[in-house]
């Protein structure tokens, strides 16, 4: 299973969080790799639309995510918006932000 | 001109002349300045521009013009999300009750209410919507969250994961900023897109600067001009999210890379991302209020902050507005406050000028108000220029 994530929006555009994260399982350590694998199941993604979220009139530094999954011949791609009520893809955003967030501290950006 | 504490005000409109107001509003005392710039807004000029001038009729019908109001009130209610992303979370403080030993609740009590303060003790602006809109704040949102958001109704504030960002009410500016957002939608709207987008974040970042310089009584050539300082982690190689006195050099750091904000229209950003840049190229905007408020000196938010104020009030000012007309908007609003051709009208140009957006006053004139049943204007079809 490949993974991408990549943040756009919030409070300040800064380069080094907006860049887009990829990733697969089986580089993961196992147990982290089989939660992300049941939560993708659990939350149905590839069965989502292209879009979850509406932004509210007026809204202004709220957080989008675009989530692209490939398994086994499918992919989809969802871009979610904060906050995001689905507690199932909440639980399944979390899991892959804290993916993100080791990714990004363990690689800083080249400059 | 008496001001008495905010829940017990009294006002002179019907009294004073338009030109006693006006000298009050330019050379009073912060409190007379701002009751007389409150009482100017009802007075024909300004009246005739704003509703003349909006044809479409933005403005909620039954809205009260806010020179008109005597009094107002601050309500705010902070809530506890407790780490959850759902709303509205556990009521924790409200209007008039004590600290709670909990930094980010009172920290966002307190940044409602200078906020509050800001638009009402200054600009005679009843909230953030000038109807007396009740301010919630939601804190504690989100595990490890960093962002904090203006949704529409409401703002969000998380934490901070404690390794990039600390938690988002620690600065005063960025509470500011996002309530901000709820003023500049109400006055405008500005579309969050490209220059528009970025004239809409500008906007937060000069209220939610000024709400900071106001609450720390500096002049602005005491200020830091920092948007968001305190936010970023202690191991982080930067002061703050944006520096309005030089974009661009706010943080530089392995991770999150450098602060990409232009402070100059030859280093205008053309991007996709970010909604069009309107994080980053509200750096030019940004800097030239900076110019604009530390040229005349004094406190910002008296002579700069009216002017810009009085721009996003302005019905000229079109959901697509792009720099040159905004900078055309504030140059007239400088005449119009404080006399053509004076200190104030001159910094405006300057300063717009050093940011690469020359300006004058002749391009932008009163809406056409068209026949009734026929609309007023189509929306623009040109791409939005400097």
């Amino acid at each position: 299973m490949r993974i991408e994530l990549k943040r756009e929006g919030g409070l300040a555009f800064i380069p080094g969080l907006n860049r887009p994260h990829v990733f697969k399982l089986g580089d993961l350590p196992p147990a982290q790799a089989d939660a992300i694998a049941r939560s993708v199941q659990a939350a149905s993604f590839f069965e989502r639309p292209a879009r979850v979220g509406t932004a509210s009139k007026g809204a202004a530094d709220q957080t989008r995510y675009v989530l692209t999954i490939e398994d086994e011949g499918r992919r989809n791609t969802v871009q979610l918006l904060e906050p995001v009520e689905d507690p199932s893809l909440r639980a399944l955003l979390d899991l892959l932000k804290q993916v993100e967030r080791t990714a990004v501290r363990a690689a800083p950006q080249s400059r | 001109m008496i001001l008495h504490p905010r829940w017990h005000r009294h006002s002179l409109h019907c009294v004073l002349p338009p030109y006693l107001l006006r000298s009050i509003a330019q050379n009073g005392s912060s409190a007379q300045r701002a009751a007389a710039l409150r009482t100017s807004a009802v007075d024909n000029t300004f009246r005739s521009l704003r509703f003349v001038s909006n044809p479409l009729g933005q403005r909620s019908p039954g809205r009260v013009i806010a020179g008109m109001m005597a009094e107002s009130q601050c309500y705010r209610s902070i809530y506890d999300v407790e780490g959850q992303e759902t709303f509205p979370g556990k009521l924790v403080r409200s209007e008039g009750q004590g600290a709670t030993g909990d930094a980010a609740v009172d920290e966002a009590y307190d940044g409602l209410g200078a906020t509050y303060d800001l638009l009402w003790e200054v600009y005679g602006r009843n909230s953030i919507d000038d109807s007396g809109l009740r301010l919630n704040a939601h804190v504690h949102y989100g595990r490890n969250y960093d962002n904090a958001f203006w949704d529409g109704q409401r703002m969000v504030f998380g934490d901070g994961d404690g390794e990039l960002f600390n938690r988002f009410t620690i600065a005063i500016d960025v509470i500011g900023h996002e309530l901000s957002h709820g003023m500049t939608e109400d006055e405008g709207p500005l579309v969050y897109f490209r220059q528009a987008g970025a004239l809409n974040e500008s906007m937060s970042d000069v209220f939610g600067s000024l709400v900071k310089q106001r609450a720390l009584n500096q002049t602005a050539d005491k200020a830091d001009w920092l948007i968001g300082a305190g936010l970023l982690a202690s191991s982080i190689q930067g002061q703050a999210l944006r520096s309005m006195k030089s974009p661009g050099t706010a943080y530089d750091d392995p991770v999150l890379g450098k602060d990409p904000q232009p402070g100059h229209m030859r280093d205008f950003v053309r991007t996709w991302e970010d909604n069009g840049g309107v994080h980053i190229n509200s750096g030019i905007p940004n800097r030239a209020f900076f110019l604009v408020a530390t040229q005349l000196g004094g406190y910002a938010w008296e002579k700069a902050g009216h002017i810009w104020y009085e721009a996003l009030r302005d019905t000229r000012l079109r959901p697509d507005c792009g720099f040159a007309r905004f900078a055309r908007i504030t140059l007239m609003a400088a005449s119009r406050l404080y006399g053509e051709g004076g200190a104030e009208d001159t910094a405006v140009r300057d300063a717009w000028n050093q940011v690469g957006v020359p300006v004058t006053r002749e391009k932008v004139a009163v809406a056409f108000t068209p026949p009734q049943g026929v609309q007023a204007s189509k929306p623009s079809t040109r791409r939005p220029q400097a």
